[in-house]
This record gives structure tokens, sequence and C-alpha cells, in this order.
């Protein structure tokens, strides 16, 4: 137990040091990044209002001291403000947009993961027959045309010529529930990816499950082909299935750059990219920090189911 | 004469693969009868262990072939023609196996007690707390200590002479009537070899099971096996008693894979010698006598035609062209009439 | 005493010198691993048609531009936004630019930079992983904390970031793109050279006195390359995905520079009128990812030796 307690500390701070080399990776490539948020607003104002403007942000002092202000800052849990949009703060935009990209990410991730279980499912119980070699040609081509393509065309065809759904937009009420209509294109584009990589990764894990001694032993004990497919072929091949999960997770809450953006939905992603663009730097400093600390969680939550799922492997070490 | 409860008659067996058609089986034909021990010997590769899966009807098809002609009778019953529903009576009810790595057999997600206790519920509707009191009665029997806290372990909790206990545990969870035993001892260390056939000859003893032990370790079956099977090559070359096997082996091989075996209790020290040479390619399996190329005493006639089976009596038989002198060779220590 | 079956006669009694059979033993020929993966890989229909696939998309990319004889920077107003027709093929751009050639010339860019970021990849990872494998000790345990570090961090973010600071070229994006992406191949290395070198024939190697050079070139090199190669299968589509995903984000490629990314990015602003200059970059897009997709599953089941029969 005692052992339990001093890895899980051990490996906050591991997680505590990764975070801190992120901030300030991030913030000297911010500073090294040519120009800043002001330049092109500033082109035309006078020099006075310029100062004072930069002091308002701090952009003037030298990089030492606004790193030390930033990082003192995220310490406290105050990323500043938008130099873009004022009065615009990190956990503002956090709370408006955080939502809206993880319904599109929850949504994605459901269809997508569930749907291509299933066909891994088939394909490995049905390997070899027509119906293996469908879901296989069917993977290899989702998982060859990009989210990116899968989205241009689903607008073009469904909300384009169709006119089914409306091209581009997010529900603004019922931020979790409402607006079916304008999520069914967006999830559709970013669960395909899913589908493809799940199935052929469950495919895959059964198909090395079933070739194991335990399940010709299963098999020897009259279990039917369903049992030893439900009792002990599925438990086995879903541990790189459930370690693989909370990797979908993280990308879906770090919102889908891609699919966000051709949609126009107001998502993290779509957010982020524009921040990067304009070099809001609180903005991009505070959600790569957020986002990143999500990340870092997830992979630690991965290690931890690991040894859910698999009872060999204990939580203090590797295999024993 | 016993009853017999498995004959095996004509198994055939081949794999596909890309080089061709691999003949692990070529024809075998024995008999089990009920209660006692039959041991299958030979060296790896010879076909023992796909006997043993036909046995349970495990051969995977494709890439697998059981050929046209196969009988595997259990009972009289074909077992090859089995439906879905007798077969899984069947596996584990009647006939259980055993496999050589019990940490490869064993479900390493799965505890040890809910592995056995699949095998009862699946044959007799037992609660679920009832089959796990059984469960742990079955793991007290075969010598496994602790068993109330051992049911709820994991296999690889175990160490590998435990996990072979538990291999027969989950074996004889449904009192079956036939034992298969497929190499059980190789993996493990001598020591615990001994415990373990000691074990499975006990169990037998008790239950009436037959066995059908599998092992390329002649020393494995000397205390324990009735009968002898000798296999080289997917065919059979030489059958008989343990005594007839062990004190008048009729058949080359049999006579060097004896010679091969060390001994302590032999006063003059005995050389011990290997037999030359590699078991035939069964891609493409010699026409005459599978073991021509390696027999001090082959003959022309051994590389062009198959030896006739020459019975000598009391089910001890053997197939060798050598029977078939006019004069019994001088240097060959078989004739017709040491027995 | 049974009755013998038959009795010899003196020619088929005739005893056989053993050694007669080491002279006609006829062996099956001993096949190496790479010929066991050639044979498997030529008998695999899906490899054949990404192999041809790929023939095809590299042959285009070499002759494409010129073969429709027009020229992919001439911009002519009077014939923009055609559609595809005889003369120009897949049609012309806002621009009055020919799309064929343009599409030929994208494509040779993203595979140029998907090509070269790989290598890179395969390049840094084996040296950093070699280095950690070879060295061990408190340097591997170092060099390994880092990779971890680096592999926590949420790469597409990263990318976006070095991408602004080092610019929207060729050269900023393929540091862009590399600078996460090595720390798999490092960490693939570095497990399978540390179970190559505890492996008993390696020490069997060793043991029998074999110099570092043949151990490295004959048990080292074998056991790695294949995974270096589904690796490079791998990495090259999702570097043509990315470079088209950041350059389509407006934080790729720009300018004068024409990728697949650059192209459908282009051709998404035309859309809904001209939806044929976004189908043919995204096309060929499809069609590269997809053959070398096709190929690493090929080549996956070829290099497996458990899918031996």
């Amino acid at each position: 137990m005692k052992k339990t307690i001093l890895y899980f500390l051990k490996r906050l701070l591991v997680m505590l040091f990764t975070l801190y080399i992120i901030a300030t990776a991030t913030f000297f490539l911010l500073a090294a990044t040519p120009g800043d948020a002001l330049t092109a607003r500033v082109e035309k104002l006078p020099d006075i209002v310029v100062e004072r403007l930069y002091e308002k942000y701090g952009l003037n002092k030298p990089v030492m001291e606004r790193y030390v202000t930033t990082m003192v800052g995220i310490l406290k849990g105050d990323f500043g403000e938008s130099i873009i949009y004022q009065g615009q703060t990190v956990p503002n935009i956090i709370k408006e947009k955080g939502p809206v990209s993880a319904r599109l990410g929850i949504q994605q991730m459901l269809l997508g993961v569930s749907l291509g279980l299933l066909l891994g499912v088939l394909a490995a119980v049905k390997k070899g027959t027509i119906v293996d070699w469908l879901v296989v040609a069917l993977s290899i081509l989702l998982i060859s045309v990009p989210n990116l393509v899968f989205a241009l065309m689903l607008q073009q065809i469904f909300a384009g010529t169709l006119a089914w759904f409306p091209v581009i937009g997010w529900p603004k009420e019922n931020i979790w529930f409402g607006g079916w209509e304008y999520t069914v294109l967006p999830t559709l584009a970013g669960c395909f990816g899913y589908i493809a990589s799940y199935a052929r990764l469950l495919k895959a894990s059964m198909l090395d499950v079933m070739n194991q001694d335990y399940i010709l032993t299963a098999e020897s004990k009259g279990l039917s082909r369903f049992e030893v497919v439900r009792y002990h072929v599925l438990r086995n091949s879903f541990i790189p299935i459930v370690t693989n999960l909370p990797m979908t997770v993280a990308m879906c809450i770090t919102g889908s750059f891609f699919i966000e953006s051709v949609f126009s939905i107001p998502g993290l992603g779509l957010y982020y990219v524009n921040a990067v663009a304009a070099q809001d730097v609180t903005i991009v400093m505070g959600e790569t920090v957020i986002i990143s600390a999500i990340y870092i969680a997830v992979v630690f939550i991965t290690d931890i189911l690991y040894t859910i799922v698999d009872p060999r492997i204990r939580i203090s070490g590797g295999k024993k | 004469m016993s009853e017999k409860l498995l004959e095996v008659k004509n198994l055939a067996v081949s794999y596909h693969g890309y080089a061709g058609e691999v003949q692990s089986v070529r024809r075998v034909t024995f008999d089990v009868n009920k209660g006692e021990t039959l041991a299958v010997v030979g060296e790896s590769g010879c076909g023992k262990s796909v006997t043993a899966k036909s046995i349970m009807h495990l051969i995977k098809v494709p890439p697998a072939e059981i050929k046209e002609g196969s009988e595997i009778l259990f009972n009289g019953e074909d077992v090859l023609k089995f439906d879905k529903k007798r077969l899984s009576q069947y596996r584990g009810g009647e006939a259980a196996i055993i496999f050589q790595d019990a940490l490869a057999a064993l479900n390493p997600t799965m505890t040890v007690g809910n592995q056995i206790i699949e095998n009862i519920r699946h044959h007799s509707k037992v609660s679920k707390k009832e089959a796990m009191a059984q469960a742990v009665e079955l793991l007290r029997m075969v010598g496994i200590p602790q068993p109330e806290s051992r049911v709820k372990q994991y296999p690889h909790e175990f160490s590998g002479g435990m996990r072979q206990r538990v291999m027969i545990a989950i074996a004889f969870a449904c009192n079956p009537q036939l034992l298969i035993a497929d190499e059980p001892t190789t993996a493990l260390d001598v020591t615990i070899q001994a415990q373990i056939v000691d074990l499975i000859k006990d169990l037998q003893r008790e239950k009436g099971t037959a066995v059908i032990l599998i092992t390329h370790d002649l020393g494995v079956v000397a205390n324990i096996a009735h009968r002898i099977v000798v296999m080289y090559s997917g065919k059979i070359v030489e059958r008989g008693s343990n005594l007839d096997i062990f004190h008048h082996p009729k058949h080359p091989y049999t006579n060097a894979l004896l010679e091969a075996v060390p001994r302590l209790d032999l006063v003059n020290k005995q050389v011990l010698t290997s037999i030359e040479g590699t078991p035939p390619d069964l891609l493409n399996p010699p026409k005459g006598c599978p073991f021509c190329t390696r027999c001090k005493y082959c003959m022309e006639i051994c590389c062009t035609e198959e030896p006739p089976t020459e019975d000598f009596g009391d089910g001890h038989e053997a197939s060798c062209w050598l029977y078939s002198l006019e004069k019994p060779a001088e240097d060959a220590p078989f004739t017709w009439e040491d027995k | 005493m049974a009755t013998k079956t038959r009795t010899l006669t003196p020619e088929e009694a005739a005893r056989v010198d053993l050694g007669r059979f080491d002279a006609e033993k006829i062996d099956r020929p001993t096949i190496t691993f790479w010929q066991g993966a050639w044979y498997r890989l030529r008998k695999n229909p899906i490899a054949i048609i990404a192999m041809v696939l790929l023939a095809l998309l590299i042959v285009m990319m070499i002759i494409g531009p010129t073969l429709s004889g027009e020229e992919y920077i001439k911009i002519n107003a009077k014939i923009k936004n055609t559609d595809p027709n005889s003369q120009y093929w897949f049609g012309t751009d806002s621009m009055g630019r020919d799309l064929f050639c343009r599409v030929w010339i994208g494509t040779r860019l993203s595979l140029i930079v998907a090509l070269v970021c790989s290598f890179i990849q395969i390049v840094v990872g084996c040296a950093y992983g070699g280095i950690m494998a070879y060295c061990g000790g408190i340097v591997d345990n170092v060099m390994m904390r880092i990779v971890e570090v680096i592999n926590s961090f949420p790469s597409l973010l990263i990318t976006l970031l070095v991408m602004m600071v080092v610019g929207k070229n060729v050269a900023g994006l393929l540091v862009a793109m590399c600078i996460t992406s090595w720390c798999g191949t490092a960490r693939q290395m570095r497990g399978q050279l540390m179970q190559l070198r505890e492996s008993e024939y390696v020490q069997a190697a060793q043991m029998i006195g074999a110099k570092p050079v043949r151990i490295i070139t004959k048990h080292l090199l074998p056991n790695t390359i294949s995974i270096l190669i589904l690796n490079l299968c791998a990495s090259i589509p999702s570097y043509v995905f990315t470079e088209a995903s950041l350059s389509f984000l407006g934080m790729g490629l720009s300018g004068d520079v024409i990728s697949l990314g650059v192209l459908i990015s282009e051709g998404r602003a035309r859309m809904s009128f001209n939806a044929y200059q976004l189908f043919f970059p995204a096309l060929i897009l499809c069609l590269a990812v997809l053959a070398f997709n096709m190929l690493g599953d090929a080549l996956r089941d070829a290099l497996d030796p458990r899918t031996h029969q």
C-alpha cells in the first residue's frame, strides 16, 4: 500500500514537471515568434498610445521578467487577459468553448468507437469470409481519407447539394442536447477515423488472442464458440482497446481542429488556431497548459487502466 | 478383454501451408480401454500432439484437414461426426485435455477458480457457490495448499508445477472418462515431473479414468503406462504392453529410443547413444519405411515399400521388414523368438 | 509364433549404407527471411495493388506536370475556373492555372516532405534509441525521461506553435512536423535493441567471438529493419495528412509553394461552385495515403514471422 502511494506521488511529480516544461517551452516559442499580437494593430497609432498598450500587456518588459510573471500567474491560476479580445480570459474561454468541443468529441467517440468495435469483432469472428474482407477494405479506405476531406465532402453533398443539414454552425441554446441537425455532419466526419482504427485494432488483438493456448483449453471445456469469444477472447483482446481509449478521449477534449474549422464550430480547437495565428500570447499559454494538463492526466489514467484490465501488471512496476 | 473406450481408426491429418501439404498424421489406428493408461511416445514433430487434438476435435479446419476415412470412436460414437451440442457435452464432460505449457493454457485475466467453475457449470446445473465449493475441493484434491485463498488468484501467481495441477483440476472437474495429457511434464523441473505423473496416476486409479499420455520422454512412461504406442513421422511403428516395449522392443526405432534414455540402474557402464540424422520431411514423406534413413539395419526394400505390420501376440505389433528375412539378421537383436 | 507375412529376396534384403541418404537428400531450398517476406508480399493481391498504385503516382509525380503541355504558374484570367475538358484535364483554378499540372507538382512536394520527415524521424529515432540501448544505465534513464516528457506533449499544439516560430515555409514545416515524432521510433528501437541484446542468439554469437560488425549486420539490423519499414509505411501517410491539414488551417505552407494541402485549401474556397477544384487534389491525396496504408498492412503480414505457414 505504501509502495502504491509512493508510486502515485512520484508520478504526480513527474506530471507537474512535464507540465512546467511544456509551459516554459510554449512561452519561449511564443517569445521567439517574430512580431507580436499588437504589431498589426498599432501600426497607425501614435507612439504614446502604442507605448501605453505595450505597457498594459507587459510586452515591453524583458523576456525573463515576463517569463517569471507568466509562471507566477499560472501557479496562481491566473493566465491573464486576452490581448486581442478585451476582457476575455482563459477560464471564460474554457467555460464557453469547452462544452462545444466536448460534445462534438463525445458524439464522435461514442459513434466511432462502438461501430469500430462491432466491425472488429465481426471481422475477427468471421475471419476469412466476405464479411472480414469487407471490414478490412472499409477500414483501410476510411483510414486513408483524412477527416478534413470527409468533412468537406459531407458538407458539399449533404449540406450543399442536398441541403439536408445546415452548412456551418453549432447549436447556441441547450448546448448539450439541442440542435442535432448541426451536429450530424461534424460527428460523422470525425467518427470515420475512429471506426477504422478501432476495427483494425480489435481485429488484430482478437486474432492474436484466438491463437493462444488458453482458447484451446476453453474449447476443450466444451464451451460454445460464442461463449469462448464472450468470456475468453473479448476480455483479453480488450486490453489494448481499453488502454487506447483515454488517448481518444484526450484527442476529443482538445477538439478536432480541422472539423471545427470546416464547419465553423466555435470550439476550443478553432479558437486555439485563431489565437496562435493572432499571437494572442496569454490565451495560447493558457490553453496549451490546460489542454496539456488534461492530456498528461489521461496518460496517467491509461497506466492505471492497464493494471485494472491486466492482473499480471502491478502498479509499481512492469510485468511480473 | 476389457471394454474399449476410444478407438482411433485410420486417422490422417494434414496441414496446408504455402510450401505444400504437410502430412502430420498418416493413418494412425489405436484404441484405449476403459481405465487404462496408454502412452503415445515419439520425438517432436511426429504427430502425437495433432493426434491428441484430433481426439478432442480441436483441430482447426482450415489450415488443417482431417482426411476422409478417419474415425475416432468414443464409446462407439464418431467424435468427428458430433454436432455442436454433442461435442460440447463431450469436451470437458467426457473427455478432457491438459497441455504442455500450463501458463499459456490458462487464461491470464481470469481467476483460477472461475476457470474451474466454468467447466463445472457448463456440464452440470449447479449454483455458483456450489461450483466454487467444488473448485476448492478439486484444488485440494490435486494437492494445492490453502485452496480457499488460491481459487481467487490468477494463473501468474502460481508456480509452474502448481499451474499444471490447476490444469489437472480443470480436467478432472467433471470426472471425464478419458484424460488426454499432452506432454504434461515437459515444461517442468525433473522433481516436479515425478509429482505430476504420480498425481495423474493416483487420480486415474481413484476415478477409473482412461489416460492417453503423450510424451517424448520414455522415463515418464515407464511407471505409469499400461500400453505404449510408438509413433514416428506420423505413423505408429510399434505398439505393445509396457513390458513388451521396454524389454522386448521389436522395431529398430524403439530400440534406438531406449538406448538413448540415460539409465542409472545398469551396473555395467553403458554408452549413451543418440539417433543420427533427422526425421523425414513430412511435406514429402518417404515411400518406404519412414525410419529407413536413420535405421542401422536399413535394407533396399525399406526405401521402396512400406513395411508390413508384424503381430507378436498379445497386442504387440511392429512395422518392420526385418521380420521378413529368411533367417534373422546376425547383428540385429530382433527375432521372432525372444518372446 | 505368427506366420511371416512375406519372405524377402536377397536383393530386397541387401543392406543399405546410410551415407547414401545424405547424398540424395532432397532438401527444401532454404529461404531467407527476406525471401520469405517477398514471397508472401507477392502473393498478396493488396500489396500488388498498392505497389502498382504507388508506382503510378511516382511516375505521374515526375512526368505529370509536363504531360498536359500547360504551365502550372501561368495565370490566364480568360480561362479561370474552367471545368475539366480535353485541354485542361482537371480544369483550371480561380486564376486560370492548369490544375492537372498543379496537382502533380503538389503531390511532388507533399510526398517529398513526408519522405524527408520520415527519414529524419527514423534517423533521429534510431540514433537516439541506439544510444539509449547501447549506453544503458543513467544515460538511458535520463534520455528515456526526456522521451517520456516529449511524448506527453499534445503534439499538434506544439507543431502549430513551432510553425509560428519558424515561419510558413518548407524548412519550417519539416522542423515542426518532426519535433515530436521521432520519440516513438526511438522508444521502439530501444525496446527492440535491448530485447535483442538480451536474446540468447545474440549472446551466443558474442560467446563464439563474433565481431561487433557481424552482430550488428547479421543480428541487430535484420531484426530491427522490419520495424523500421513498418514505421516508414505508417509515418508517410500521417505526414501527408498533417501537412495537408496544417496548410488547410492556414498554418502550413503558403505563398507560391504548392502542396496537396495548399491545393485543397484553395479548392475549398470554390467548393460550392467548382467542386472539381477540391475533388482532384483530395482524390490524389487519398490515393497516395491509401497506397501506403495498403502496402503497410501487407508488409506487416509479410514481415511477421508468425504468419508463416
